[in-house]
């Protein structure tokens, strides 16, 4: 699955066409927005604290439980202590390896990014690069707030290169796997613009991007440090869900003609499986598309609407002819996801993870007081139908 | 009516200067795929003639003027074109040699006549640089000599098929050789534009001394304007001679298996029996070269 | 010459100003160029990131020609204009300079008014051969031309020859032979297509973007390659304009012409398609240029190709880098969109102007 995409078939082809649309997420953003932002600036805080020995007085949403295994959060984040990663030497010049193998060089401390992924604009304010970022790519559920000013110089499928070196820009952070047109990246390099490329394809990927991106803008200590929460975020959630049974859940990321969810091995699959469930996938790395057929032999035993922000509700899944055979439509084991914490590769991936932890084991709501909506088949989520 | 009879100027190939055939086919077979359409073809005209060749369809009276113009390769026998043989020769120098009036043919962009008329001089032209002023002199010449200057810078695919047929004569008129092929001309006009490409081509035959070469369904056509007839039956020469001789009444029942009758119309003089009988020159049909075909 | 006349030297009447334009090849051919470059300096001038014309001059002034005419301009800003404008344009250029001399090509020899350069499976084959390429898992790069382009280049050739080899057989006249071949082939390619489109998941992108076509991706080594082949192979044909002239009344008549059908359909047919496979290597598939720009001269000009070819390249090339300008400006629509909303309605009207009983 490609993290970067939330795949909104326009044909009846079979496999995801990348979003085209402009499917109205404002609210479902600003909703997710809002309970996020709480974590996000607590991260942010969290970053900025750089070289102090904040120890367990740091309050950060993500708590951890007086009986979860111990985290190296704030070990991670003291500067001249061991840690797990070398710490390179924030100094320019620098020549990194981006995701494609592209050897990068980057002469100077940046000082006009440009983003061209909406995982990276989130990244780069996580890091306190944000007043460094001079452009970003459009983003139809913006995050963070902050960035809402940045001029855009990219949309889907294509980048307005002459803007980018008119703006004096002096690093690129560009999406691998075609998310971004090769040949437009392939113009910045010729135009001496270096342009890292990153491309996640599982959960350690997108760690090991943010340490990237973090070492390209001279911010590493900052991204280890997030990168270290996060896994402790992730640690607390494998443990909270470790003796769990972990039931078969389908995430949905459209049912609207044919039903899509995440193919073999994919980002999401993980993300289920870490996640404590057992995922349901196409059963082709390379297809997105599940026949209803199949779905229903695979009986679901939590179904996860990652098309929730669309308008789509447990009660309308619950009507689909066909479906009511499901364990998950006769339990009512129907939640909703805000599918771009869970999917994009970037810093509220924690969060992600712990609402699709949440959604498959609901009993787990209590043990993360996070921001996450908490919405139980119970509830219609109001303010996401319109 | 007309009835114009023509003395023939040559007799058979021989020339009285001696010069070589302008077309001659010895033994020759032709045939496609399987089918065999002609069978051993001999045949012999002299620069000068004007010559019909005449038979029932499927007789092979095409694919003869296929074999003559070299699109059919024949699988025996000989062919030469003014005593070269066709195999030496490429498609240029055999342009340059005989030229053949297509029958109506259908454009797919628009093109005036003067246009279409200019096709004509592609063998002469130079290659890059296109028309010269002996080629527009030409072109002018040949719209002038058919009787189409009325027609200039009309849309070639607008005119009537009798003025359609007039442009693609103009054309081969311009292509300036001193063979001139033409196969059923007729076959799509009325009888007073029959009668009109009939009468023009016994004039180019015998004011500029062009060889005509026409294959022709219409026998009376055929007798009161040609001087030798070439009656070809299943792929083979049954006959060649003048008119009369060629279409006697046995031919025509074996031939063509209808009764002498309806080739001979009631009334109307019949072929030229002798020579000596043919008269001069002469069409009862005015024609105002200038205005062109009405 | 005081008063126009026509071929027997009689006066015309009132010629009208497209008699007028006719009779002055190289009036036209003048007025071409000149129009040329007035795009050439727009369309490298305008853009998303506004550059003055006076700078856009003194730039490609010091650069292309050594010369110092004086202006002040940010490094930047020669970087847009030399490095990411200029190439864009002139591939743009070359590649509507391709599209309308193919297209005039398969025209003539086809004899049909409706053939575009892709008619022979060109398009199919290209689009078949970039959908390998991307399934291919291998980042090959070579002389900055992708997997996508050679492999396009590749299925645009072996298309053609797969049509040509297959229309040999059979009892069909070879003209109506080549085209229904054509159809066919695009038609199975077309499916293999749709299959490899489908197996291929999340690289659905990249292949949408190459069939969309576009300039994006220009680069001056892309051109330096292209170019060459493009413009040889124009040249070859345009040296061939005599045979090419002598389809006009079918292919018999053109051997009664003097022309020898089967080398010269062969070679012409070979010339333009290769030409169309370097032009869509590097632009994807752009519609409309091939078929309407030699329609258009051929209304002026009439159907000699000596006057139809360099013309149709001239304004061919115009119109496409014009089109690719008002893509650019709308903001960054694939520029085959453009040519079709141009195109579209121009080729309604020569429908309505098109006289029926052209041969397939």
């Amino acid at each position: 699955m490609d993290p970067y995409s939330t795949p909104r078939p326009t044909t009846g082809g079979g496999s995801p066409v990348p979003a085209t649309g402009r499917l109205a997420a404002a609210h479902a953003g600003r909703l997710a927005a809002a309970h996020a932002g709480r974590l996000a600036a607590a991260l942010v805080g969290l970053a900025l604290v750089l070289g102090a020995c904040s120890g367990a007085g740091t309050a950060t949403p993500v708590s951890i439980p007086p009986d979860a295994t111990a985290s190296t959060v704030p070990a991670e984040s003291s500067g001249p202590e061991e840690s797990q990663t070398p710490e390179p030497a924030a100094t320019f010049p620098l020549t990194l390896l981006d995701d494609e193998g592209t050897e990068v060089d980057i002469p100077v401390a940046p000082q006009k990014i440009v983003s061209l992924t909406p995982a990276t604009t989130e990244i780069l304010f996580a890091l306190g690069a944000g007043d460094r970022t001079i452009a970003k790519v459009e983003d139809i559920t913006p995050y963070p707030p902050a960035a809402d000013w940045l001029p855009v110089v990219a949309k889907f499928g294509s980048v307005d290169v002459e803007k980018i070196v008119a703006l004096g820009a002096d690093l690129v952070i560009a999406g691998g796997n075609d998310f971004n047109p090769p040949a437009a990246i392939a113009q910045l390099r010729r135009a001496n613009i270096p342009v890292l490329v990153t491309y996640a394809g599982n959960v350690e990927g997108v760690l090991a991007d943010i340490e990237l991106v973090g070492d390209a803008v001279g911010e590493g200590p900052a991204a280890r440090d997030l990168t270290a929460s996060m896994r402790a975020g992730f640690d607390q959630v494998a443990a909270a869900v470790q003796g769990l049974p972990a039931p078969r859940t389908f995430y949905e990321l459209d049912a609207t003609k044919d039903i899509f969810g995440p193919a073999d091995d994919s980002f999401i699959a993980q993300m289920i499986e870490q996640a404590g469930g057992t995922p349901i996938t196409t059963g082709n790395p390379a297809v997105f598309s599940i026949p209803l057929e199949k779905l229903v032999a695979a009986d679901p035993e939590v179904i996860v609407l990652g098309d929730a922000a669309y308008g789509t509700t447990p009660e309308i899944v619950a009507k689909r002819p066909g479906w009511s055979t499901m364990t998950a439509v006769k339990t009512g084991a129907i939640r909703p996801a805000d599918d771009v914490v869970v999917s994009r590769p970037g810093p509220r991936l924690v969060e992600g993870l712990v609402s699709l932890a949440i959604a498959i084991h609901p009993d787990l709501a209590s043990a993360f007081p996070s921001p996450v909506p908490a919405e139980t088949p119970g509830e219609s989520p109001a303010p996401s139908s319109y | 009516m007309i009835a114009e009879q023509v003395a023939p100027t040559t007799d058979r190939a021989e020339a009285a200067d001696g010069q070589a055939p302008i077309v001659e086919l010895t033994g020759v077979a032709a045939a496609y795929r399987d089918r065999t359409v002609l069978r051993g073809i001999d045949l012999a005209i002299a620069p000068g003639e004007r010559v019909a060749i005449v038979g029932p369809n499927g007789a092979g009276k095409s694919s003869l003027l296929r074999v003559i113009t070299g699109t059919l390769h024949p699988s025996a026998g000989r062919v030469t074109l003014a005593g070269d043989p066709i195999e030496q020769l490429d498609r240029m120098a055999i342009a340059r040699r005989l030229a053949v009036v297509p029958q109506a043919a259908s454009l797919p962009f628009a093109a005036r006549v003067e246009e279409v008329v200019g096709l004509g001089r592609l063998p002469h032209e130079d290659p890059f640089r296109g028309h010269r002023p002996g080629d527009r002199a030409a072109i002018a010449a040949a719209i002038d000599r058919v009787g189409v200057g009325g027609l200039l810078g009309r849309d070639a695919r607008e005119l009537s098929l009798g003025e359609r047929q007039l442009v693609l004569l103009a054309m081969a008129v311009a292509q300036a050789a001193p063979l001139l092929v033409l196969d059923e001309p007729t076959v799509h006009l009325d009888l007073r534009h029959q009668v009109e490409t009939m009468d023009l081509l016994v004039d180019l035959n015998r004011r500029d001394g062009a060889t005509i070469l026409a294959v022709l369904h219409d026998l009376g056509l055929a007798s009161h304007f040609f001087p030798r007839l070439v009656l070809l039956a299943g792929g083979s020469v049954v006959a060649d001679g003048l008119p009369a001789e060629v279409l006697s009444d046995d031919r025509i029942r074996d031939v063509f298996g209808v009764d002498p009758g309806f080739v001979r119309r009631a009334g109307a003089p019949g072929p030229a029996e002798t020579r000596d009988e043919a008269g001069g020159v002469g069409s009862v049909v005015e024609r105002d070269r200038d205005a062109g075909p009405r | 010459m005081a008063t126009r006349t026509d071929i027997l030297g009689a006066p015309l009447a009132h010629p009208g100003w497209l008699e007028r334009a006719r009779s002055r090849p190289g009036v036209l051919v003048a007025g071409s160029v000149v129009a040329l470059l007035v795009v050439l300096v727009l369309a490298v001038g305008l853009g998303t990131v506004a550059v003055a014309p006076g700078d856009t001059v003194a730039i490609l002034a010091h650069r292309l020609l050594g010369l110092d005419i004086g202006g002040t301009w940010t490094p930047a800003a020669e970087t847009i204009v030399v490095d990411l404008r200029l190439p864009r344009v002139l591939s743009a250029m070359i590649v509507g300079l391709g599209l309308a001399v193919a297209g005039t090509t398969f025209q003539g020899i086809l004899r049909n008014p409706l053939a575009d350069p892709y008619v022979l499976g060109t398009a199919s084959g290209a689009a078949l051969g970039a959908a390998i390429a991307v399934l291919i898992p291998v980042r090959t790069v070579f002389l900055e031309f992708g997997l996508v382009q050679v492999l396009a280049f590749i299925g645009a050739l072996l298309a053609v020859a797969v049509v040509y080899r297959f229309s040999r057989t059979g009892t069909l006249a070879p003209l109506t032979s080549l085209l229904l071949t054509g159809y066919a082939v695009g038609s199975l390619l077309a499916a293999g297509l749709a299959m490899t489109m489908y197996l291929s998941g999340t690289n659905l992108r990249q292949i949408f973007f190459y069939l969309l076509g576009g300039f994006e991706g220009s680069s001056w080594l892309q051109l330096a390659l292209t170019t060459p082949i493009i413009l040889a192979a124009t040249v070859a044909i345009l040296l061939r304009a005599r045979s090419l002239n002598g389809f006009l009344l079918g292919e018999e008549a053109a051997a009664h012409l003097g022309v020898d059908v089967r080398r010269e359909r062969v070679i012409l047919l070979g010339l333009a398609s290769l030409i169309t496979a370097a032009a869509v290597s590097i632009a994807g598939l752009i519609g409309f240029v091939g078929l309407v720009v030699p329609h258009v001269v051929r209304l002026v000009v009439g159907p000699n190709a000596r006057r139809v070819l360099p013309l149709s390249a001239l304004i061919g090339a115009s119109l496409l880098a014009g089109a690719d300008l008002v893509a650019r400006l709308v903001g960054g629509i694939p520029v085959g969109i453009v040519t079709a909303v141009i195109g579209a309605p121009f080729f309604l009207v020569l429908l309505r102007r098109a006289r029926s009983g052209y041969e397939l």
